[in-house]
């Protein structure tokens, strides 16, 4: 998803909707499905967050109160038999994760569910064979029976099958929140624990007192925070003079790289309907929802170009011959960044609005780990080339959000902030994406599998792999831009790489006033 | 305010709240000022227009049923005394604009609140006579009438107090609705009578059935509708392949091209207050709005930039050596075309979302008619130095919407559509959002009247003019780019200027599948 992760409340609410279990439920068969109420664990889901203590929030009861709640719009093809057969994996995975998904419930309601399958087929095969048994010829009692059986079969088939799709909506709320299995080489634990992959250049010297980016911004009239304030809110810009240059130096050069290596660049709608962003792992909704909402439409602005390029392909069986399809898309994106209080939120670092280029990858499964090190090689190539200081880091299991198998952020030092700050993010999503936009492939051999007599021999179809990196996150980049390229005048020098992008420009100097 | 003008419903409801009147007004005196109850007339109000009859939309009358309506947030410096000693001048140019402001209703509502402030005064003054007459030796009894007397006027002034706030708010309401003055020069009448000021080119000869940009877009791969017609709805796109790079071209281009005339970049917030919107004389809310409104705030979406950068300098008083503030900034702009169906609705011609680069001048008001020329000068090389056939019109009356003290449209033939689509839009709005937004500014030099004795010499404050023209509106160059630069083989050349900007590409070939 790329830069400072949507620090999300949890897709579907955990304290799943028991007034569906109090409804009259078999008055007619007892099936002892729902020996017990599951206890609600209210505890908080994690789905894509920023940094763990972050996503710890509490979802209120309230959210499931509403009935309509309970009904998805849409489905997560979750692979339930997969699950229930390495429960103890998807367990221990759960617990690395810091996730408070259920798994016990999600068994149970999957065993609900197939134990419900299979009793509304044995009731189908017996009103069909009442059905059969009533063609022939019959003693009136006889007859009479059977429509009264028959009847009885009906009404109790009709109350379970009704039963049927509550359980599998059910299943569904409760088994959105099981996040993605993880990569065995991330290392388990918190943030502290994520391994340090590589570190390129060390932190700039500097021989005269430093600014950080804001007073830079200001003495050299780049950015405009205090009419944005008025204008807009806070945390909110303008950029001004150079700046507005920088900017689109930086997307500039930054495509022009990325599509070097195959990539086609995209620009993308910013508003998009609310099920595309749930279906790429983030809450649109809830009172900590990191997404704007259009007032009065089912519609909410991106926070990231991942969710419009995720959505591009959504419902669709690729060729095999089609994959890899490699993105890089550059869009504006829109946080309400709540709760962010307290977090480093100075200037740039955190805003609601910026700029940002991100990479979005689909392929085949066997492909996607090398993707992965293929955008976050891509990720080091550009900020090395602009001379940053910075580490990548092998996300540890808590941090990772629901979505991600793995992840890469990158780190890179902000000397006015005086710090390391996350400048990417760059995430394997496996098949937990492709499994709720329903994106698939065809594979052009056909499988192992011998070929069936009387059946056309087309291979299955399988769930593509996603991948997202950020190329370039503008406000972040010019944090570090600033803050490392300042000079003892006040000046600030443009790397070289971007100087062909910006007329020619050298260097931001003071203006005369 | 630039391209494909917001068609938007009134600023104010016209039927302004009787129920204020109904109230018991003057119990204790008898003012005579409601000695009819206006008429409610309930015809459209014309705020700003892409064209007269889009804008021709009836206010639902439930808009002002809620108390809370008839509060106004914010004022505008209304120069009513103007108003009432010009009124036939603003009568006809009411008419002539085909505004439905009710000019007697202000100018009435005007007298009443001239009047009821006087006796709010007068009510004071006979208040600190009955104060200052205590202040004496009294007989008890003519003591006792005094504070008889100084608790009944009391009491009234209590009363006419609160009326007076009320009708102030009233007055606002309904006088928010006058137009702009008109440019003598404008040609009076409705769209056909809009006067021809220049046409540059000619219609390009084509020897090959030609496309419109939607089959050339598809052909090219350069524009996908389809995948955001699921992702977000009709009318968003994706822009893919040399498209994106256009639009950057575009953007850069004309920027590196106005910031030689003395233009400042920006790039601005695209969430603004909805206050700003109204300042700006755009409605933000109502059935037909054009603006998107966020959920849950009182914040919306910019439909163009000329809003946020019309609110950099709100509510503050310029130096006259600051003048004039000469701004080009580009964002994205989000329109919700709601009553759009029927109007020329095909492809990039009418989009939801969209990149634009905007002109905006804060001025001294003598400089706006030769800041407007500036403007309108600068689109025309513009659009010249890209080779577009175009012809640029002086809006007749009827068509200029409410801010506009004179607008000039500029219309490019696009072959493919068949027909000449407006491209741009440069409005003088001299001090009509200045009023709203109050910008002023100190003359330098001291007012022509004497210098009074004892008091400080400082020239008083006036309001500035404010226009605002549009530099490039991305979508619909690339209609006129692509319709018009279609080869046979079914590639598109990139005009001259536009290739250092996009990496030297001189020609978007189809791509080999």
């Amino acid at each position: 998803m790329g830069l400072h992760k949507l620090r999300l409340a949890a897709a579907v609410p955990v304290t799943f909707s028991s007034r569906l279990f109090l409804k009259p439920f078999t008055n007619t068969l007892t099936l002892g499905l729902f020996s017990r109420h599951l206890q609600p664990r209210n505890k908080p889901l994690l789905v894509r967050a920023f940094s763990a203590s972050a996503a710890v929030q509490d979802i209120p009861a309230t959210q499931t109160s509403d009935s309509s709640v309970a009904r998805p719009l849409w489905k997560a093809a979750i692979d339930f038999k997969w699950i229930r057969d390495n429960k103890e994996a998807v367990e221990i995975n759960i617990r690395n994760r810091n996730s408070n998904a259920n798994l016990e419930a999600v068994l149970q309601l999957y065993e609900n569910m197939v134990n419900l399958q299979k009793e509304v087929e044995r009731l189908r095969e017996e009103r069909n064979n009442v059905a059969k048994k009533m063609k022939g010829k019959l003693e009136p009692s006889e007859r009479e029976r059977l429509v009264e059986e028959g009847k009885n079969l009906k009404e109790s088939l009709v109350t379970l099958e009704e039963d049927l799709v509550k359980l599998k909506d059910e299943l569904q709320h409760v088994a959105q929140s099981i996040p993605n299995m993880t990569h065995p080489d991330v290392p388990v634990g918190g943030e502290d624990s994520s391994a340090i992959r590589q570190e390129v250049g060390s932190p700039r010297e500097f021989s005269f007192p430093i600014k950080d980016h804001l007073q830079l911004g200001k003495d050299l009239d780049l950015i405009d925070f205090d009419s944005a304030a008025e204008v807009s809110g806070s945390k909110f810009f303008y950029l001004k003079n150079e700046a507005v240059l920088l900017e689109m130096a930086l997307l500039n050069w930054t495509l022009s790289q990325v599509m070097k290596k195959g990539y086609t660049p995209l620009t993308t709608p910013e508003i998009v309907r609310s099920s595309i962003v749930e279906k790429c792992g983030f809450q649109p909704r809830g009172d900590n929802t990191q997404v704007y909402s259009i007032d009065g439409t089912d519609q909410c602005l991106i926070g990231t170009a991942e969710i419009p390029v995720g959505g591009i392909h959504m419902d669709s069986i690729l060729l095999e011959s089609a994959l890899p399809l490699k993105y890089i898309a550059f869009s504006h994106c829109f946080r309400t960044e709540a709760g962010a209080a307290g977090a480093a939120t100075k200037g740039l670092y955190r805003v609601h609005q910026f700029s940002k280029a991100e990479m979005f990858v689909i392929c085949q499964p066997e492909d996607s780990e090398s993707f992965h090190q293929e955008l976050i090689q891509i990720e080091e190539d550009l900020f090395t080339s602009l001379g940053l200081h910075f580490k990548t880091l092998d996300m540890a299991t808590a941090d990772l959000g629901a979505p991600a198998y793995r992840k890469f952020d990158i780190e890179a030092w902000m000397p006015g902030l005086g710090r390391f700050g996350e400048i990417s993010s760059a995430s394997n999503c496996t098949d937990y994406q492709s499994r709720r936009l329903g994106i698939r492939y065809r594979p052009s051999e056909p499988p192992q599998t011998g070929p069936k007599k009387g059946k056309a021999n087309l291979p299955a179809t399988k769930f593509v792999h996603t991948l997202n990196a950020t190329a370039c996150a503008v406000p972040r980049m010019m944090v570090c831009l600033l803050e490392n390229y300042q000079q003892e005048d006040g000046s600030v020098v443009i790397p070289e790489p971007l100087r062909p992008f910006m007329g020619g420009i050298e260097l931001i100097k003071p203006k005369l006033k």
